[in-house]
């Protein structure tokens, strides 16, 4: 199967259709979710949902909904899912001229960490003013940042899983920076100097485009604080090849430091 | 070198509007375009430059160097070690009007991450109050005049005096 994007929903618009925000406070027993989810079929057309587990054993579902039986109202759907054994609270929202917001959640947790989303545009766009008003220093304080942010990054992998097995998952803990949007990381390790070369699809940094930026100075830090990082050494590294410069992908590569 | 190309074109632009819309009185503001006022400064870099590499003394105008982050900065002149760190690293900032602190903390973060051993920002006419507040705060070596072609002996007999010194 091929790769996507996961799709979150803190907004959904859909002009002229009648919209919900279904939450769902699910009691700990087996068939709760489904049991909601076949009391929904008729009513409404899930555009996505989501269900997490809470931490008194609970669990929440959440969904943005288009209705399908004319005339239906958020106090409607309540007292149909109240109704159930599964749910024990229940919350329904409606959207207002086709605009569904998510009035529920008040932000976003990974692993107990705390989160937030940021749109792509909006960033490259910041790093773009930065660039713009300090010139070349604006890029060199861009790798600033990305390097010290994959050290502060690591760090916290170190604690979490220790050295030694943050070192034989780099491959796995790769995709972690996919599977929140930085880009498709693959890399090649050289068998003559021990030298990585990183390859990024999608790079975050330069996929709107960049008006005052060289190049992907943000990432190229990244990489090399977390290979410094990972691997122990001082290393130097340079951005062979990216995307704003008419290639596929970005390509850094990143070598240990000649003392 | 693209900046100064550009540098270079705007000049021409206005010469050329001159000459095409007859505007004689335009002749007068030709000297103080920013544009030739960074060409002249450009240019008097240029002989620093040659006069000290004549003398033995590896020196670049412009220079290009690469800092702590891979990054390449441009500079209107500096001083180049045979080995190690930087020795000085001179930028210009000419305006109509008094330099601002945003062109001394484009200048710093160029510095920082390139860490010559004395920084110098040539500004003319002048660094405003806070701009110079900031310079003094980050140890900036500051060279004020109005005219900017005479930064250029300034410029020129600080860095005489700090090669003397070694």
């Amino acid at each position: 199967m091929k790769e996507v994007k996961k799709r979150t929903f803190p907004l959904h618009y859909a002009p002229g259709k009648e919209l919900f925000q279904i939450v769902v406070k699910l009691s700990d027993e087996p068939g709760s979710y489904s049991s909601i989810l076949e009391l929904l079929s008729s009513k409404v057309n899930l555009i996505g949902t989501t269900t997490y587990s809470l931490s008194d054993g609970t669990a929440m579902f959440s969904g943005f909904a288009e209705s399908i039986v004319k005339g239906q109202g958020p106090k409607d759907l309540e007292k149909l899912i109240d109704a159930s054994k599964a749910a024990m609270e229940v919350v329904v929202a409606s959207g207002k001229d086709g605009l569904l917001v998510d009035t529920f959640h008040t932000g976003i947790v990974v692993d107990d960490e705390d989160y937030m989303l940021f749109r792509r545009d909006g960033l490259t766009h910041m790093f773009d003013h930065v660039a713009k008003t300090l010139g070349s220093g604006g890029e060199a304080l861009l790798y600033q940042e990305g390097y010290t942010l994959s050290q502060r990054n690591a760090e916290d992998m170190f604690n979490l899983l220790g050295s030694e097995r943050v070192k034989a998952q780099v491959g796995v803990l790769r995709r972690l920076l996919s599977a929140q949007g930085w880009g498709v990381l693959s890399s090649k390790t050289s068998e003559k100097d021990g030298s990585f070369s990183v390859e990024v699809r999608d790079c975050f940094e330069c996929s709107e485009g960049a008006k005052s930026r060289t190049g992907c100075n943000f990432m190229r830090g990244y990489l090399t604080g977390a290979v410094e990082k990972v691997y122990g050494f001082t290393a130097v590294s340079t951005e062979v090849k990216c995307v704003l410069k008419g290639a596929p992908a970005c390509v850094f590569s990143i070598t240990q430091k000649k003392l | 070198m693209r900046f100064r190309t550009l540098m270079y074109v705007l000049s021409f632009q206005l010469a050329f509007f001159v000459l095409s819309f007859h505007a004689s009185r335009a002749w007068i503001w030709l000297p103080f375009s920013p544009a030739v006022l960074f060409l002249e400064t450009a240019t008097g870099f240029e002989t620093m430059a040659s006069e000290l590499t004549g003398e033995g003394i590896k020196a670049s105008a412009p220079a290009l160097i690469v800092g702590k982050s891979g990054v390449k900065h441009e500079f209107a002149f500096a001083l180049l070690p045979d080995s190690g760190k930087v020795k000085i690293v001179v930028d210009t900032e000419l305006s109509v009007k008094e330099v601002d602190e945003m062109k001394v903390l484009k200048f710093y973060v160029k510095v920082f991450d390139t860490g010559p051993e004395k920084a110098v920002l040539c500004v003319s006419p002048k660094l405003s109050e806070r701009a110079s507040a900031l310079a003094k705060e980050y140890q900036l070596v500051i060279l004020e005049n109005e005219v900017p072609k005479k930064l250029i002996p300034m410029a020129s007999e600080l860095v005489r005096g700090m090669v003397e010194k070694k």
